[in-house]
């Protein structure tokens, strides 16, 4: 294999990050350009009675202002058309864009707003899930019939409830019947902010009836359709341009700011720029959804799960967004990685008076996750069973298949991962003494299969350009991953890599960096346009050689014939006189993952129905609790994981490392609360706590490298996973610790000491 | 107001509006975006410059308050030929990934070596403490230290 | 809005006395900038008196230790001197913000802020801290506890500067400790924070104790019943209960997003035990 796969090379954006002048959206600045800002809903749910913008035009340095009127009235949406560019009639969460301004500078904008006279006859706002869907609440959406859903066919939904997944297959009643034991749990989890340390931003121009946008956005193509649709004119009449991102997570694939800054450079007709305070951006984030999950299951004596009920409500804010997507979640995740009996699931997406929720790294499997090994954890001392040899006894393996009926012809990894993490965790598990605790959780997770493409070209002096609209997010998944991909297939070093940022005029299709795919999915693309460019490179070196094709070698940026030394052209020479022949050294390629083989009848409401090129899991917490304060520390975090092959070894720690601590977070520091009047609690950096350096421990991590045949070298998805199993193993492992179960995450000091109070309770009783 | 300041080895002279903050200024006057703004609360640690040697967030740092004192920034570090040792080290331990709270990382990390030529990965860690980074999980940048720059200044 | 540099602590003095109540001093701007940049404060005037290195400066002599106002916390978490006699006010100086904010952010910036969670307030209070005040009226002196007199109000005159603090260091058989309750390892506001100043006499009995708390009222006190539940004991685990119990009994904290009032209060109890116990091994060694 090339040199360049499994090496630990520097990413090639790093020395533009390191000095400061790597550009990303916030520092864009466009000629003439004005500063916009944006008025947003001050409460969470109410009529606007009143708006006036005159005195807002008539600002001094005021361009433009826009509202609802100066927009297409068609709702616009993901799955379902359920939401307005701008609230008109009326509002439905805190933050809610109702106008925007743009004026010569920040200052006059801010003004401007300010003059905006907005009357708004506020409404109990919709905050509890359980009340949501009771026959007593509001309807968040009184007119949710007359939506449009943009899957074929819809899936159910009604009222309150945007989306709602439902499978029962035969027999559950009857194991539960039989069982020797029932295992019941309840639990929740609360929001989480992906808190990218860019908030966002875009920029924008309209010229000739094109509106070109500058944004730092994981998923350019994704802005000129969803902007297509929102603006409602062609896909043509929009460019995007993507500039380094500064952190997304998710939350940066759906639109943003840029319907704002698109209307306000039409009205202007002049170049508009708007970014998001902090504050601003937390409130009206798409923020991992807060969910609660109700799990029983029927167990036989020696441990083996026989049947499974689960029910998930989860929380998708106004709108919906995705959430049509991720209610198929708990279906594809109930029983994480075990083997597990027929298994009931009922899942719904609710509609409150909340920001809506949306993507974020691991999405719904990090509370699902908890759920299911908290429940694992239980289930053991229920029967008082070791908690490992429990998971052992029913983890999948090869052949074994997940609640969809899609067979893993490859679960071994699991067994072999649990193998790995016994032989480095020495630590003991029972009566490790004081109040240390040790927690195991373990997950099957997929590669994003959507479609990706890739252009390379040969350079005329022997570099290689890689032009893409696959987006570098900071996992290194371009700046590593494709770059040494591209390397190794033509066989050039990296620095001969020069790969484009994305602009969605010149680069071909590509779905955006979300669900671990960037690496897997264009990687592939590179590796069949890569074949292709040796194909072309070969053939016109073997003009040039005068000789066969098949008697020629490629390598290290040189061609020649076989057993030759002397004979080695440079690429560049092979690049020039391809050129000059009129035929330029060029290939494309594509790739998306078809679906692997599964049950449609399942369930209902099953819009995101497989896991293609699973990955494997397991993930191992030590921690210690004070019990006097209720404080948690981490003191050893142990990962192992199925990456199918590393392309680049310290880019994957990076991401493991990273997505641990994104989950460390979750589990004991972050954690948006709403209040009864629909407005977070946490607004702010100081009051949203996320992990610092004296917070996260260094994570162990092993790799396990059983390459998957469709990856380029092997490689599966990475960087999405490891922030999966975390919650559930530090729940485990200060449950372990305090001898008391934990059902809610984040886990608070107060709960903590709460816990410990009931089992000193129990115990003095 | 005019405001006249060391910055980056250079006198630098500019008017600001009273109440503006050093990283506008950098930013917006004088086309030094590698500052971040990224909380203006002093929470994040993304706006970090280094005033008279000392890291200080330049998003709370009244413009006026730098008269006569001296303004590093991430630009005032190293050429782009050659890297500043600590910038050198975060490229070769992967402590950069989106990059956009590097230069802040950068400039408490130079402080430190300067104060402390061989810190311990404690010392290392709280020295960060006001920094925020959601990417790495901080291991490979602790290493850039450890491993790299360490004894390089 | 007018900004400020006065060139000497006359000219700010003077400053002061012309604008009053239209003027906010500006130190380290780490508390007074956030205030300003989310529209909390629209003062006329910012009078900036970072610059004055006159209010700057740790300065022993005996049994009188005063402090600049404008002392950052980074050199008071550092100094050895404020190490060894005033260790409570280094610990708590090392937990206020990161660098950044140690860096500028300073003593008398902390003390005029009256934070209900002012960090340096507690060890401040158990070390008997008199707050020194100058207009160009008259220089005052006043007791932290009567300076800081409601969330965010100070015993300050408009026309007044805080120039300094006088403590009184540690000595003899003495254990300094400052305990704050966060739920991360840095950067927190504190959930509660308890400083104790012990007094053990040779037969390791209290013969003095001061304890001051801050995040559990408006703002931060010295616990006076508490001490005088532990005066003359050796600490028995019954006088330490005694003691927390009426600790808690004087708190009253609220509840927002940080933390619950009930688990302000619960902690406050076992946080009292274990600074006695640290400043009593401190005490003896």
């Amino acid at each position: 294999m090339n040199a360049s796969i499994g090496a630990a090379i520097p990413r090639g954006d790093a020395r533009p990050k390191v000095r400061g002048t790597a550009r990303y959206a916030v520092d864009v600045e466009l000629a003439g350009m004005g500063h916009a800002r944006l008025l947003r809903s001050p409460v969470a749910a109410g009529r606007i009675v009143r708006l006036d913008l005159e005195a807002a035009r008539r600002a001094p340095g005021v361009r433009a202002v826009a509202a609802a009127s100066d927009m297409p009235s068609r709702l616009h949406g993901l799955v379902l058309r359920d939401q307005p560019a701008f609230a008109s009639e009326v509002v439905r969460y805190e933050g809610e864009p109702i106008a925007a301004v743009v004026a010569d500078t920040l200052a006059e904008a801010e003004t401007a707003v300010g003059l905006i006279e907005l009357e708004i006859e506020e409404w109990e706002p919709v905050v509890d899930l359980d009340y949501a869907i009771s026959e007593q609440a509001r309807l968040v959406h009184p007119d949710w019939e007359s939506y449009q859903m943009l899957i074929e066919g819809g899936f159910p939904r009604g009222g309150n409830v945007v989306a709602e997944l439902a499978a029962d297959p035969d027999g559950v009643d009857a194991a539960f019947a039989s069982a020797y034991r029932v295992v019941e749990d309840a639990f929740g989890a609360d929001r989480q902010y992906q808190a990218y340390l860019e908030p966002k931003g875009a920029l924008a121009s309209y010229e000739d009836g094109r509106y070109t946008i500058h944004v730092s956005h994981q998923f350019p193509f994704a802005i000129r359709d969803r902007l297509a649709q929102v603006l409602d004119v062609g896909l043509g009449r929009i460019r995007v341009i993507g500039h380094h991102i500064g952190g997304g997570f998710g939350a940066k694939l759906d639109l943003g700011l840029e319907p704002y800054v698109a209307v306000l450079a039409r009205l202007s007709g002049r170049p508009v720029k708007l970014v998001n305070h902090r504050t601003e951006d937390l409130i009206t984030c798409p923020s991992r959804e807060n969910a609660l999950i109700r799990i029983r299951t029927a167990v036989s004596q020696k441990g083996e799960f026989l049947a499974r009920e689960l029910h998930c409500l989860l929380d998708s804010g106004a709108y919906a967004i995705d959430a049509p997507f991720l209610v198929s979640l708990p279906l594809l995740l109930a029983n994480g990685a075990y083997r597990v009996g027929p298994t009931r699931v009922s899942a719904r997406a609710v509609y409150t008076n909340t920001a809506p929720t949306g993507a974020f790294r691991g999405v719904s499997g990090t509370y699902l996750n908890f759920a299911v090994e908290r429940h694992v954890d239980h289930i053991a001392n229920e029967l008082g069973l070791d908690r490992n040899e429990l998971r052992r006894l029913n983890l999948l393996d090869d052949g074994d298949r997940l609640p969809n009926g899609q067979t893993l012809d490859d679960a071994r990894s699991l067994h072999e991962a649990f193998d790995m993490l016994d032989d480095i965790s020495t630590t003991k598990e029972v009566g490790s003494g004081g109040w240390r605790g040790v927690g195991t959780a373990a997950t099957v997770w997929l590669t994003n299969p959507l479609p990706g493409s890739a252009i390379l070209k040969l350079n005329e002096d022997g570099t290689l350009g890689v032009i893409t609209a696959a987006t570098e997010n900071g996992s290194g998944a371009v700046a590593m991953g494709l770059r040494q991909i591209a390397a190794a297939q033509v066989d050039v070093l990296p620095d001969q890599v020069i790969i484009s940022m994305p602009d969605t005029d010149s680069a071909p299709y590509d779905a955006g960096s979300q669900g671990s795919r960037t690496t897997h999915i264009v990687g592939r693309a590179l590796v069949e346009a890569g074949e292709e460019l040796r194909r072309q490179i070969l053939s016109k070196a073997a003009q040039i050689l005068e000789a066969a094709p098949e008697d020629l070698e490629l390598s290290n940026g040189t061609v020649r014939v076989v057993g030759a030394p002397s004979s080695a052209i440079p690429l560049a020479t092979v690049a020039l006189k391809a050129t000059a022949d009129g035929a330029s050294i060029t290939a494309t390629g594509s790739y998306a993952t078809a679906s692997p083989r599964y049950d449609p009848t399942c369930a209902s409401g099953f819009l995101f129905p497989t896991f293609p090129t699973p990955t494997y899991h397991v993930h191992r917490a030590e921690v210690e609790v004070d019990p006097l304060l209720g404080t948690v520390t981490v003191l050893r975090y142990v990962v192992v994981q199925e990456v199918g092959k590393a392309i680049n070894p310290q880019g994957v720690a990076g991401q493991i490392q990273g997505g641990v601590a994104q989950g460390l977070g979750y589990a004991l520091w972050e954690g948006l609360q709403i209040g009864s009047d629909g407005r977070y609690r946490q607004r702010t950096f100081e009051a949203y706590r996320l992990p610092l350096a004296v917070d996260v421990p260094r994570v162990e991590i092993v790799l396990l490298e059983n390459g998957h045949d469709e990856g380029p070298f092997g490689a599966r998805g990475v960087a999405e996973p490891p922030v999966v199993p975390v919650a559930a193993a530090i729940a485990n492992a200060v449950a372990d610790a305090i001898g008391a179960p934990i059902n809610r995450i984040p886990i608070t000091p107060a709960d903590i000491l709460d816990a410990i109070e009931t089992v000193n309770r129990h115990a003095t009783a | 107001m005019n405001l006249t300041f060391a910055l980056n080895g250079r006198t630098a002279s500019v008017d600001v509006e009273a109440g503006e903050t050093l990283l506008r200024t950098l930013r917006d006057r004088l086309s030094l975006t590698g500052a971040k703004e990224g909380c203006v609360e002093g929470e994040c640690g993304a706006c970090t410059v280094l005033l008279d040697g000392q890291p200080v967030d330049s998003c709370l740092l009244p413009s006026m308050s730098v008269a006569r004192r001296s303004v590093t920034t991430v630009e005032g570090l190293g050429s782009v030929d050659t890297l500043h040792p600590v910038q050198a080290a975060m490229v070769d331990s992967g402590g950069v990934q989106c990059g956009f709270c590097t230069p802040g990382f950068i400039m408490v990390l130079v402080a430190l070596l300067r104060e402390n030529p061989d810190p311990t990965e404690l010392e290392i860690r709280q020295a960060v403490s006001g920094n925020i980074c959601r990417c790495t999980g901080y291991a490979q940048i602790v290493d850039a230290v450890i491993e790299k720059a360490r004894g390089a200044m | 809005m007018e900004f400020i540099s006065p060139a000497s602590k006359d000219e700010a003095l003077d400053v002061l006395g012309r604008l009053g109540p239209d003027a906010t001093v500006l130190a380290g701007g780490t508390d007074v900038m956030v205030q300003y940049l989310r529209g909390e404060i629209a003062p006329g005037h910012l009078v900036y008196i970072g610059g004055l290195d006159a209010l700057d400066g740790i300065a022993a002599d005996g049994h009188e230790f005063s402090i600049g106002a404008l002392t950052p916390h980074r050199r008071l978490a550092t100094d050895p001197l404020v190490l060894d006699l005033l260790p409570a006010v280094s610990a708590a100086a090392a937990t206020v913000g990161g660098w950044q904010t140690q860096a500028v952010g300073t003593i008398g910036g902390n003390v005029c802020n009256a934070s209900p969670a002012a960090d340096l307030a507690a060890p401040l209070l158990t070390a008997d801290a008199m707050v020194n005040l100058e207009s160009g009226r008259a220089k005052r002196s006043v007791r932290l506890a009567d300076f800081l007199i409601g969330r965010r109000q100070t015993a300050r005159e408009p026309d007044e500067l805080v120039t300094g603090l006088s403590v009184t260091p540690r000595q003899g058989r003495t254990g300094d400790v400052y305990l704050k309750v966060g739920r991360r390892g840095a950067m927190e506001v504190a959930l509660v924070g308890l400083s104790t100043r012990l007094m053990l006499d040779d037969s390791d009995r209290v013969e003095a104790v001061a304890i001051a708390v801050c995040s559990v009222a408006p703002v931060p006190y010295r616990a006076s019943e508490a001490e005088e539940v532990l005066k003359g004991t050796r600490l028995e685990a019954e006088a330490i209960r005694e003691a927390a119990a009426v600790l808690a009994t004087s708190a009253s904290p609220v509840s927002d997003f940080r933390a619950d009032a009930r688990y302000r209060t619960r902690v406050l109890g076992a946080l009292l035990e274990r600074a006695l116990r640290m400043a009593a091994e401190r005490a003896a060694a």
